[in-house]
């Protein structure tokens, strides 16, 4: 169905990522995903597979314990690299959407700016005119700005989460990661919420990482997906690909398998 | 469908035996609660030899206290007019003494927080520095400052602010320890500074309960401000000492009826003002 004229570029690429936490937790085991320049693409599998783990070693919330990830050709898991530059590029949206619920809309969408003001100028609270332009524009996108000036918590689950998407909007970052973004709403509100995301990344070019683990959305919305399961990659194609074989790869992993690793 | 019949459903469970088993050897642990309710009584009967109680003196003494509050009366109202100038005083002293405080309490209170200060040294430092503050007394604190600075409101300020700012940095701590992680975690995800991560995520969750903590322990301060005239630091306390030291129990009773007063006033203030902050 693919037939794009030129091969796309590759945005990120992850090689050989492990973590495992400090009490033991094997999070991710040697995952190696290339992701596409401006796709849309969603990484599903169950709860604990591993998956929010992945996104916070890509704006480095969580260090991981080995391998690489390299953003536009530039190591970002090297020691070296800035981590304030680092997460500029990367917008975050959540599955509790994370607002801070007692100031207002505009303020929280305001806060996507802050990576680029002195620690100095926020001190008062001030944020130049520009940042403000950004703020409103950044909120039309997911057709908010008419509640800018409304505390954050008026909102319901599925504004809510259109405000976080414009506050990762207005970092004005390379790559959107949503940790599994609609697990907290209601299927038509989860829809509306997807469809926000994926024009986000149609118009502006942005690259979307979107965690799920629901099949249905995963059909509806992936331009590519990438099944995990604990804390590996099982399978990486195309939606129409996810067969009933795959899925259950996906969510039950081979019994004798799994008893196996449970013994251990 | 009709609904299952639920004994017949519930009969069914296997494990129920065992857990109602379980369920009655916990009950055992009633003999641990008379342990403790022993021990708690007899820590109380070696606490009130230590203080050397003596109920029966108690009753010996409602008299006499009675007595001092008869003599009170009836109230001397023209000294009234000594009082105002310096119960406005009092007023300002609470008012100073809680900025200084929140001056003292807010920096230290936010390097004591684990979630933002992830330092063990310079947490237990500042926790410490806090513990200081708290544990030396507004009355002590004044005499210190009144020997430093010299007589007036202005020590009693100083002094107020080094307790309450002590105590304040604490109940900060807290509050800022029991905001929701969820924000910041969003906040650091945006790329933003450790300050402004606090100014941010931090400080709009908490600032229902600072304002709360600020507004009730300016009502504490109001009543302890009568005091620190006993030492020099302005307010009204030396207006109620020179009246004691005279014995004119009429005017000490203005005084106290006084302090009541303003005392209520700020007490009602203060609980519709924190009715209004959510």
């Amino acid at each position: 169905m693919d037939n794009q004229p030129t091969a796309p570029r590759t945005a990120l690429s992850i090689r050989g990522l492990s973590k495992t936490y400090k009490g033991g937790l094997e999070a991710l085991r040697d995952v190696n995903i290339e992701v596409n320049e401006g796709e849309f693409l969603v990484i599903l599998g169950p709860s604990g597979a591993g998956k929010s783990t992945l996104m916070r070693c890509l704006n480095r919330l969580v260090e991981p314990t080995a391998g690489a990830i390299f953003h536009q050709g530039r190591e970002i898991t090297s020691p070296k690299q800035n981590l304030r530059d680092l997460r500029r590029q990367f917008g975050m949206v959540f599955q509790q959407f994370n607002l801070v619920k007692r100031v207002s809309v505009l303020t929280n969408v305001l806060t996507g700016r802050l990576a680029y003001r002195s620690a100095w100028r926020s001190l008062f609270y001030s944020f130049p005119q520009a940042d403000k332009r950004i703020a409103v524009e950044c909120l039309a996108r997911v057709n908010m700005e008419h509640k800018a000036f409304q505390r954050a918590d008026t909102l319901s689950g599925g504004e809510q989460q259109r405000v976080a998407i414009a506050r990762a909007l207005a970092q004005q970052p390379a790559v959107i990661l949503a940790d599994e973004p609609v697990a907290s709403l209601d299927p038509k509100i989860a829809r509306q919420v997807l469809n926000y995301l994926k024009q986000i990344s149609r118009e502006l070019g942005i690259t979307v990482l979107c965690n799920l683990h629901q099949v249905e959305y995963t059909r509806e919305f992936a331009e590519r997906v990438v099944g995990m399961s604990r804390g590996t990659v099982v399978f990486e194609g195309v939606s129409s690909q996810l067969t009933d074989e795959v899925l259950h790869r996906i969510y039950y992993r081979d019994p004798g398998d799994a008893d196996r690793e449970d013994a251990e | 469908m009709a609904a299952p019949n639920v004994s017949a459903v519930a009969s069914g469970m296997p494990g129920a035996d065992r857990i109602l088993r379980e369920l009655q050897s916990r009950k055992t642990w009633r003999v641990h609660h008379l342990l403790l309710a022993a021990a708690a009584i007899a820590f109380l009967t070696w606490c009130a030899d230590a203080v050397d109680l003596r109920p029966r003196e108690v009753i010996y003494a409602i008299p006499v206290i009675g007595e001092y509050f008869a003599r009170m009366w009836p109230p001397k109202w023209q000294f009234a007019d000594n009082l105002w100038q310096p119960a406005a005083e009092t007023i300002y002293i609470a008012v100073w003494g809680n900025v200084i405080a929140t001056l003292i309490g807010l920096p230290l209170g936010v390097l004591a927080a684990s979630n933002v200060t992830p330092s063990g040294v310079v947490r237990n430092g500042a926790k410490a520095i806090l513990n200081l503050f708290r544990s030396i007394s507004e009355l002590i604190w004044a005499i210190f400052f009144v020997s430093a600075v010299g007589l007036g409101p202005f020590p009693g300020a100083l002094a107020l602010g080094m307790n309450y700012g002590g105590i304040l940095g604490r109940l900060y701590a807290e509050a800022i320890e029991n905001v929701d992680r969820g924000p910041i975690e969003a906040m650091q995800a945006t790329g933003a500074g450790r300050l402004q991560v606090i100014l941010f995520a931090i400080f709009p969750q908490a600032l229902p309960q600072f304002v709360t903590y600020n507004l009730y322990w300016f009502e504490v301060g109001v009543r302890s401000a009568t005091v620190l005239g006993m030492v020099g630091a302005g307010g009204i306390g030396f207006e109620l000492v020179t009246a004691i030291r005279l014995f004119e129990w009429r005017e000490v009773g203005v005084v106290l009826l006084l302090i009541l007063g303003m005392v209520t006033v700020i007490d009602f203030a203060s609980t519709y003002l924190r009715s209004k902050i959510y």
